[in-house]
């Protein structure tokens, strides 16, 4: 199984640790990830497209081509990343007019998008290509008795015709996911709402946070799995501010899901970078998982 | 609105349906679908898509895209557009009017200063020492160097395109 490799600019420059985690897990899964030259940023699905719809486009259509001369599929390990490539491909795909203003500028830098590649999150991969099976057979050290809660984030699932994952209301990959590691998948009650990273001009941010991190705080969990280097952003490092703001009285350590494969599979907490976390996954660091 | 017959504002509706997508709001019926998992709407007194896109069908500019505007409040999670009967796809809409509001100048603090560092840099993310550091402490290949010129050019192409229409 091989793939063009898209980190993103998040992981790469603020969360190597995701990259490093997920480097170091896929071999083992009999994936080959692929690092192309010049991808720039994917772009950003939020602020940039929020600005200049036609221009973030545009430049999600150069790496997609970038990709298509390789002659291989994306593979994205950020769900924002994933949102753009996906969502871009699918706009030019759907609409040939676009498609044509789009090529237009691309020939400006001698390209033209052909609509031959895909994007996916390597999750997906995991599930769909490897199987759980599969990825259970490379646990070394399985999480046993590691009770994690998930908070899925939106652009993993949605929209869902585009993104073409799982049912964004009823998801269960991530938990899926997280039983082929042998630890346990926890419900709780806001398990598919927004972390609220986007939203500007208000308090939204850290009303939504909140609501996130009390609910998991109920279902008395060791981690909350991340799968969103912005969601893991808001829960790291925004779960100090809010801890301290609203005097909590608990935290939660964000893992993301490929950090915690990496430990299923017999790596060190440190090698994923679970030692840098702001708020530090004790379970794991102790070793006392397995 | 009153008693008095609602004059539509169809010139701002011509604007924004020039925005990829900012079409859409025509097939709105009004139905409500897009409020009731929007998690804006559940925490903000000032958000509602339904009520977004009813000012937008009567071309209230100054509500929709103007200093006071609250669509920036939008969180960005996509599901009014899984909600949407008609295929309106509420928060594509919400995003052509905030790219309405970039060419008028009104950008919340701090997202001009995102969206420049990305044209500057080609990332959404601004590299420091740390990076550097901590990429070799995981044993990272280095930070890879991005060739900026076709960004650049595919803007200034962008840039011709818009000048011409």
């Amino acid at each position: 199984m091989k793939y063009a490799f898209f980190p993103g600019c998040m992981i790469q420059v603020r969360y190597p640790q995701m990259e490093a985690a997920v480097r170091k897990t896929v071999p083992d899964l009999g994936v080959e990830l692929v690092d192309l030259p010049d991808l720039g940023c994917c772009p950003d699905p939020v602020f940039f497209k929020s600005l200049h719809k036609l221009d973030w486009l545009t430049l999600a259509a150069r790496n997609l081509v970038i990709a298509e001369r390789a002659g291989l599929d994306f593979v994205t390990i950020c769900s924002g990343c994933t949102e753009t490539l996906a969502e871009g491909a699918h706009l030019l795909n759907e609409d040939e007019e676009l498609r044509a203003r789009v090529n237009k500028r691309l020939a400006a830098i001698d390209m033209k998008y052909e609509g031959t590649v895909h994007a996916r999150h390597l999750i997906t991969i995991l599930r769909d290509e490897v199987g759980l099976d599969g990825v259970a057979a490379t646990v070394k050290r399985p999480l046993e008795g590691v009770r994690i809660a998930v908070h899925y984030g939106c652009h993993l699932l949605k929209p869902r015709d585009v993104m073409q994952v799982d049912d964004p209301d009823h998801p269960t990959i991530f938990e899926d996911m997280l039983t082929a590691l042998g630890a346990t998948p926890v419900d709780h009650t806001e398990r598919i709402i927004c972390c609220g990273k986007s939203c500007r001009d208000c308090d939204l941010p850290e009303q939504m946070t909140r609501t996130v991190l009390e609910s998991i705080h109920a279902a008395k969990v060791d981690i909350m799995g991340v799968i969103c280097p912005s969601c893991f952003d808001s829960f790291d490092t925004g779960q100090l501010k809010l801890a301290r703001k609203y005097k909590l009285g608990f935290t939660i350590p964000p893992v993301y899901y490929f950090q915690l494969l990496a430990v299923a599979q017999g790596l060190s907490a440190e090698a994923v970078g679970l030692d840098k976390h702001k708020i530090k996954p004790e379970k794991l660091l102790a070793g006392a998982a397995g | 609105m009153g008693d008095q017959p609602v004059k539509i504002n169809h010139a701002f509706r011509d604007e924004l349906g020039l925005v990829l997508e900012g079409d859409g709001v025509n097939y709105c019926y009004q139905c409500g679908a897009c409020v009731g998992d929007c998690p804006t709407a559940r925490f903000s007194e000032d958000f509602n898509p339904r009520q977004i896109m009813l000012a937008v069908l009567y071309g209230m500019e100054d509500e929709v895209v103007g200093p006071d505007s609250k669509v920036w409040q939008c969180s960005n999670c996509f599901t009014c557009f899984d909600r949407c009967p008609q295929d309106v796809k509420p928060i594509e809409v919400i995003i052509a009017l905030k790219n309405l509001m970039g060419e008028r100048g009104i950008v919340p603090k701090g997202v001009d200063r995102l969206v420049d560092g990305l044209l500057q840099t080609g990332r959404s993310a601004k590299v420091t020492t740390a990076t550097h550091r901590r990429r070799k402490e995981l044993g990272l290949p280095p930070l890879p160097e991005l060739d900026l010129d076709p960004m650049k050019k595919l803007l200034e192409a962008a840039e011709a395109e818009k000048g011409k229409t």
